[in-house]
This record gives C-alpha cells, sequence and structure tokens, in this order.
C-alpha cells in the first residue's frame, strides 16, 4: 500500500516536470513566433523599397499613387492584372479568380494586418508579380502600389 | 534457383507512379496562382494514394508490408555502412535503407497534405503555412535521396530497379515470390483516381484534357497488365 502510493507520488512529480518542460517549449515556440512575425507598420516597408529603389536607381524621385494606381490596374501585357484577384477597390473583399475564395482587403484602411510582416509582404510580391509582370516587381514599383493603397480610405 | 520473380503486386506499382506523378505535380503548379486549383486536387490525390498505400502496407504481398520491411535502426546503420563500402547485400523487396526512405515519404506525404489542406480551408494561422512548404520541401529532399539510391543500388548490383518498378519484377529466389498481382485491386484503385479526378475536376477548368489524360493511362495500365499475365 505504502509502496504503491510511493510509486504514484513519483509518478506526479515526474508528470510535474514533463508539464513544465512542456510549458517551456510552448513559451520558446511561442516567442519565436512572436519574434519572427514581430508587427511592421507600412510606413516600414515605405522606408525599405525607397533605399533599395535609390540603389537601383540613382535619379530616383519618390513614390506617386496615382502611378501605383495604373500599375495595380493594368495587366502588363498579360491577362492578368492585381486588380483582377483583388479588384478595382483594394479597400473591399477580393476574391481569387482560380478558386473563387475570398481575399481579405489589400489597403491598410481597410485591413490592418495588411503589410506588418516582411516575410508575407517579400512573398507574396514575389509569387503575385511573377503571376501578373511575369518577372518580380522593381523596388520602385512595390513602393508606388504601397503608396497607392496607404493613398485609401475606407 | 535465381531468377526475375515477381516483388511489386500492380496495386503498389501503379501507386508508386501515380504518386510520384502527383507529388511532382504538386510542386510544378505551387509557384502560380493560376494552377492554385490543381496544385490542392494533386495535392488531395497524394493524400488518398498515402492512405491508400497505409492499408496495403498491412493487407498487401509480402514485400508490400511494412512488417516485411521496416527494419531496426541498427540494421539500417549496418546496411547504410556496407553500401558506402560498395558491397551491400542484395534484397529482394526494399532494401533497409530504401525501407526508411519510404516511410519517411509517406509521413512527410501526410504532413504536408493535411497542412496544405488546413492552409486551403485557412483554418489555421501562418505557421501552418510555414510547416506545409517545410514538409513539402522536406518531402522534396527525400525523393531526391530516393532517387540517387535507387540509382546507386541499381549500378551496384546491376539490376535496373527503374524497370523493376514498372514490371514488378526483380532477381530472387524462386520461392520468395509473390503469388498474386491483385488486378482487380489495381483496376479499383485506378478507377477510383481517375473517378476522383472527374468528379474533383475544377468547373472552369477544359474537361478534354482529363479525357486525353485517362485514355493515356488506361493504354499504360493495358501495357503494365498484358505482359504479367501467365
Amino acid at each position: 500500500m505504502h509502496f504503491g502510493r510511493g510509486i504514484a507520488l513519483a509518478g506526479t512529480i515526474n508528470l510535474r516536470k514533463i508539464t513544465m518542460k512542456r510549458i517551456c517549449i510552448i513559451l520558446l515556440i511561442n516567442s519565436v513566433f512572436t519574434l519572427s512575425a514581430w508587427a511592421e507598420q507600412p510606413q516600414d516597408f515605405l522606408a525599405t523599397f525607397a533605399a533599395q529603389a535609390k540603389i537601383d536607381n540613382a535619379t530616383f524621385s519618390g513614390f506617386d499613387a496615382s502611378r501605383g494606381e495604373q500599375f495595380f490596374k493594368s495587366s502588363h501585357g498579360g491577362d492578368w492584372s492585381c486588380s483582377t484577384c483583388h479588384t478595382e477597390n483594394p479597400t473591399a473583399m477580393g476574391k481569387h479568380t482560380v478558386t473563387k475564395k475570398a481575399i481579405k482587403p489589400m489597403a491598410p484602411s481597410a485591413n490592418p494586418e495588411r503589410f506588418t510582416n516582411t516575410a508575407k509582404v517579400e512573398k507574396w510580391f514575389k509569387r503575385n508579380c511573377k503571376d501578373v509582370v511575369k518577372r518580380e516587381c522593381t523596388a520602385q514599383e512595390k513602393g508606388d502600389v504601397l503608396t497607392y493603397l496607404l493613398s485609401l480610405s475606407r | 534457383m535465381t531468377q526475375r520473380i515477381l516483388v511489386w503486386d500492380l496495386p503498389t506499382r501503379i501507386f508508386h507512379w501515380a504518386l510520384a506523378l502527383s507529388f511532382a505535380g504538386a510542386f510544378l503548379t505551387c509557384e502560380s496562382e493560376r494552377w492554385c486549383d490543381f496544385h490542392v486536387l494533386l495535392g488531395y490525390t497524394v493524400l488518398g494514394l498515402i492512405v491508400f498505400r497505409l492499408v496495403w502496407g498491412f493487407v498487401g504481398t509480402r514485400y508490400s508490408r511494412f512488417a516485411e520491411f521496416l527494419r531496426s535502426p541498427a540494421y539500417v546503420i549496418r546496411y547504410i555502412a556496407q553500401l558506402l563500402r560498395g558491397h551491400a547485400e542484395h534484397s529482394v523487396g526494399h532494401n533497409p535503407a530504401g525501407a526508411v526512405a519510404i516511410l519517411l515519404l509517406l509521413l512527410l506525404g501526410i504532413a504536408s497534405g493535411v497542412s496544405g489542406c488546413a492552409v486551403y480551408e485557412e483554418v489555421g494561422g501562418d505557421w501552418l503555412e510555414e510547416l506545409h512548404e517545410f514538409t513539402s520541401n522536406a518531402m522534396l529532399a527525400v525523393v531526391f535521396v530516393h532517387i540517387a539510391g535507387v540509382l546507386v543500388t541499381s549500378y551496384l548490383h546491376d539490376e535496373n530497379l527503374i524497370v523493376a518498378m514498372i514490371s514488378g519484377r526483380k532477381r530472387g529466389p524462386v520461392n520468395q515470390a509473390i503469388s498474386n498481382n491483385y488486378r482487380l485491386i489495381a483496376m479499383l484503385l485506378l478507377t477510383a483516381l481517375i473517378g476522383f479526378w472527374i468528379w474533383a475536376w475544377p468547373d472552369s477548368r477544359d474537361m478534354k484534357w482529363l479525357c486525353e489524360i485517362g485514355q493515356r493511362l488506361n493504354g499504360v495500365s493495358a501495357l503494365i497488365i498484358a505482359p504479367t499475365r501467365e
């Protein structure tokens, strides 16, 4: 009887140790995710794109919302434009033209989560630019589009 | 007496090549949103095929069973050491290292497929996207190791293992052959595959394309079945 209790007790302590260990691991993973998803602001991306645009082109003279709008809405010789899926109104919900799935608004005023995560911004510009303009976008183009999206209010 | 005996039954071979095609297809369609619908369809195909293989790993023929080809880690390490010295033992079925690759491919295929579904259905956070990319890339890496292993072993044992996965025949003692090709199960598997593709074919896509593939697949399966008819 006594012996049995001893084992049970040891079991609990062991279980506690395991639980503590698990909590630590979960906390660690959580903090890694938080750090990697460290919230940038859309303006941070404007600064990054501007720095790159200056390197690409010595005569770089800033970003322009109307140029960004034109880029967003034209099809660049292919059959898709950004607005094919994101619609002509980036403050509204978009719709994937192949899967018909809903896409959240692109304009930060309508969807504050947009342009707050470097990895996502890089990944989606890269993927979608290849679909629309058949190459990666330049920093000038990305900056113009972001300036356009930031100029929109709900 | 050693000669070319039947080792891989027809369902196992169809599974193998269908999985190879769907996985390759899924990788080719992942970069563009244009092919997103097919990417999803191919991913479901990978999952369905693996579910079949898991069942077949318990009820299938001898060399397709997990109990036959999964060995202890020590055994696998010893085999790889032999392989590196250039004189590994010939296995009738999977060799011990190949078996590890197969297990990894099945597990990573499930992880990649399930996480892909979750991403598509938007049930979780960004980490699912990361997991999907990681498991798919890991699976691609194992595919390359698997192909390298097949080439090295084919060379070492002077036995074309790619042809073996088409004909089902490998070198081995006559009394170690599997006795049944399970053609009916193979036909059911192929019918289920083609049926699923017809049923799940995206509305916005031309169907003629699929019909052509179907006809060709039927041609190919006829080629596989004909020579193995006793």
